[in-house]
């Protein structure tokens, strides 16, 4: 256990080491804070999106699920967030960045001015956001519990005053630093483990076999109402394109072409760490653990009895670099949501650029602190809640912003139509007031459409000016 | 405003790697792939797993091929 607590003590306090370095160069500019000085490559962004979408669910929960629902239906929950990537990188990608703002509000506010949008879409954000950094404090607060045998409360402050600190400090720069560290660590980990126990077992074909001729639920579906999958997969594919923690990783790209291809490299590693988990070191689990009551506990099961305590503690400070790699991206993105989006213009005009910086700071610590007051007693059903929130961002800003960018005809009425008729839509089908026998996300998406159509076609044509500057968007890069 | 021009114009490589995306996620979701098994695993498991792979590869492959030449 003591070289565990080492090396995930020693991993924290370089996390809080970059946040300090890069608060040296982004604290008095709003572009260094929020976008990094628009310079990542291709490289560096392709690591830190694979660490922003890869969640302590994406290592922990992956292989959990796996285990108990079988693999089918695993890759099926995992299909969408990546179909969600390729659309994004040919939907948004090069668009939102020859947009060259901070959010997906400033696009959403530019294309459908109005302060229905300026209020609403942050407001969504933070609700939908903060149950997301909920979820995955509560996820740090039980790996470290179980892995390093510190208390629950104790783990969950000391990873959120870590987190909160170099976020808040760094921003962007802290973030993707810290991101493409936690992502090379949880590929080297998931990858690395699996190739061992793949080199031990002759193929991953071979492990597959033997694992469903002892548990042949493993190849099959768990619950063959695949409704729910469907939703899944929809949710996360249209909500890639429009989440704000990926959409800022857009805005931190070099140019265009940059961000187009730092998105499908990232879900290429992203792909590969998923399937080298369910295809080799689930099978190992179900064969060597077939009874475990816990299903979340398989990688840890694997790790204990295949690993010497060197690679036990790397594994720990991945699970905990996957957590803290999503919670610190959103954590930016609701911060953003709140002093960028709901108090930017505003204090804009009357603000130092000292205060700016304090807001900035500020905001990060009072939502951290909020996240972590509500994890230290979680409401039941969280898991569920955080997906519900990221639906409902889904359900609101998917159809806005894909016509916004493509269809001519899309204008203002169309937009607030669409923004207000998905989520609205997803609200009531979620809660079972609307009922079509369909998923909730496909009947708001919908609506959504259907509003904007009736909009588009109905109210006053756009202005040639905002033609023309969203046909600009549409352009290479020089 | 003429009817093709009601969107701005998407790269045809572009446009042929969204439709074989939706394609290819739907067959995927086909009762008949939750029927059929192959090695331990229903087909719709397999395809999903080559959906991963497949989506992300196709997307480059489209901007690999079409990169400004200087």
């Amino acid at each position: 256990m003591l070289v565990e607590q080492i090396l995930v003590v020693l991993y924290l306090a370089a996390c809080i080491g970059i946040g300090v370095y890069a608060s040296r160069k982004v604290l008095t500019s709003r572009d260094e804070y929020w976008v990094a000085g628009r310079r990542i490559g291709a490289a560096v962004n392709t690591m830190a999106i694979m660490a922003s979408l890869a969640s302590g669910g994406s290592i922990i929960g992956v292989m959990g699920y796996a285990y108990s629902q079988g693999i089918p239906a695993t890759f099926a929950l995992f299909a969408g967030a990546v179909v969600g990537f390729p659309l994004a990188s040919i939907l948004v990608a090069r668009q939102l960045r020859n947009f060259g703002r901070y959010t997906i509000t400033d696009f959403l506010a530019f294309r459908f001015p109005s302060p229905v949008v300026r209020v609403l879409v942050p407001s969504l954000i933070v609700i939908a956001f903060t149950a997301y950094i909920i979820a995955q404090l509560k996820a740090a607060g039980i790996t470290a519990n179980a892995l390093l045998g510190i208390p629950y409360d104790t783990a969950l402050v000391v990873a959120t005053l870590v987190f909160v600190t170099y976020v808040s400090i760094g921003g962007m720069i802290a973030i993707t630093w810290t991101d493409v560290v936690q992502g090379v660590l949880m590929l080297f980990v998931v990858v690395g483990t699996a190739l061992v126990v793949i080199w031990r077992a002759g193929s991953p074909f071979a492990l597959i076999a033997q694992a469903t001729e002892v548990a042949p639920e493993l190849g099959g579906l768990a619950n063959p109402e695949i409704g729910s999958a469907v939703g899944y997969f929809i949710i996360w594919a249209t909500a890639i394109p429009v989440i704000p923690h990926i959409v800022m990783r857009v805005f931190t790209a070099r140019d265009g072409r940059s961000a187009q291809l730092s998105l499908n490299f990232a879900m290429l590693a992203y792909s590969v760490m998923i399937l080298a988990a369910v295809l080799a070191i689930v099978p190992l689990g179900k064969i060597a653990f077939p009874d475990l009551a816990d299903a979340d506990r398989v990688f840890l099961r694997v790790i204990q009895s295949e690993f010497p305590a060197v690679i036990r503690g790397i594994a720990v400070a991945a699970v905990l670099a996957a957590v803290m790699s999503t919670t610190d991206a959103l954590l930016l993105a609701c911060s953003s949501a709140i002093a960028h989006d709901l108090l930017g213009d505003l204090l804009r005009r009357k603000a130092s650029d000292k205060t700016l910086a304090a807001i900035r700071v500020a905001s990060a610590w009072v939502i951290g602190i909020l996240a972590l007051y509500w994890a230290l007693s979680p409401p039941e059903l969280l898991t569920r809640f955080y997906t519900a929130g990221i639906g409902l961002l889904s359900a609101g800003l998917f159809v806005p912003t894909i016509a916004g960018l493509w269809w001519k005809r899309a204008n203002r009425a169309g937009g607030l139509a669409s923004l207000v008729a998905g989520a609205g839509t997803y609200v009531l089908a979620l809660g079972g007031v609307v009922d079509f026998g369909l998923p909730p996300i496909v009947v708001a998406l919908s609506a959504s459409a259907l509003a904007m159509a009736a909009g588009g076609l109905l109210g006053a044509p756009e202005s040639p000016e905002m033609r023309e500057q969203i046909a600009a968007l549409h352009a290479d890069a020089p | 405003m003429a009817r093709g021009e009601n969107f701005f114009p998407m790269r045809r490589g572009e446009k042929i790697a969204l439709v074989v995306l939706i394609v290819f996620a739907a067959a995927s979701f086909h009762p008949i792939a939750r029927s059929v098994e192959v090695a331990g695993m229903l087909l719709f498991g397999w395809l999903m797993a080559a959906l991963m792979l497949l989506s992300p590869l196709l997307t480059l492959w489209v901007f690999w091929r079409g990169r400004p030449r200087n």
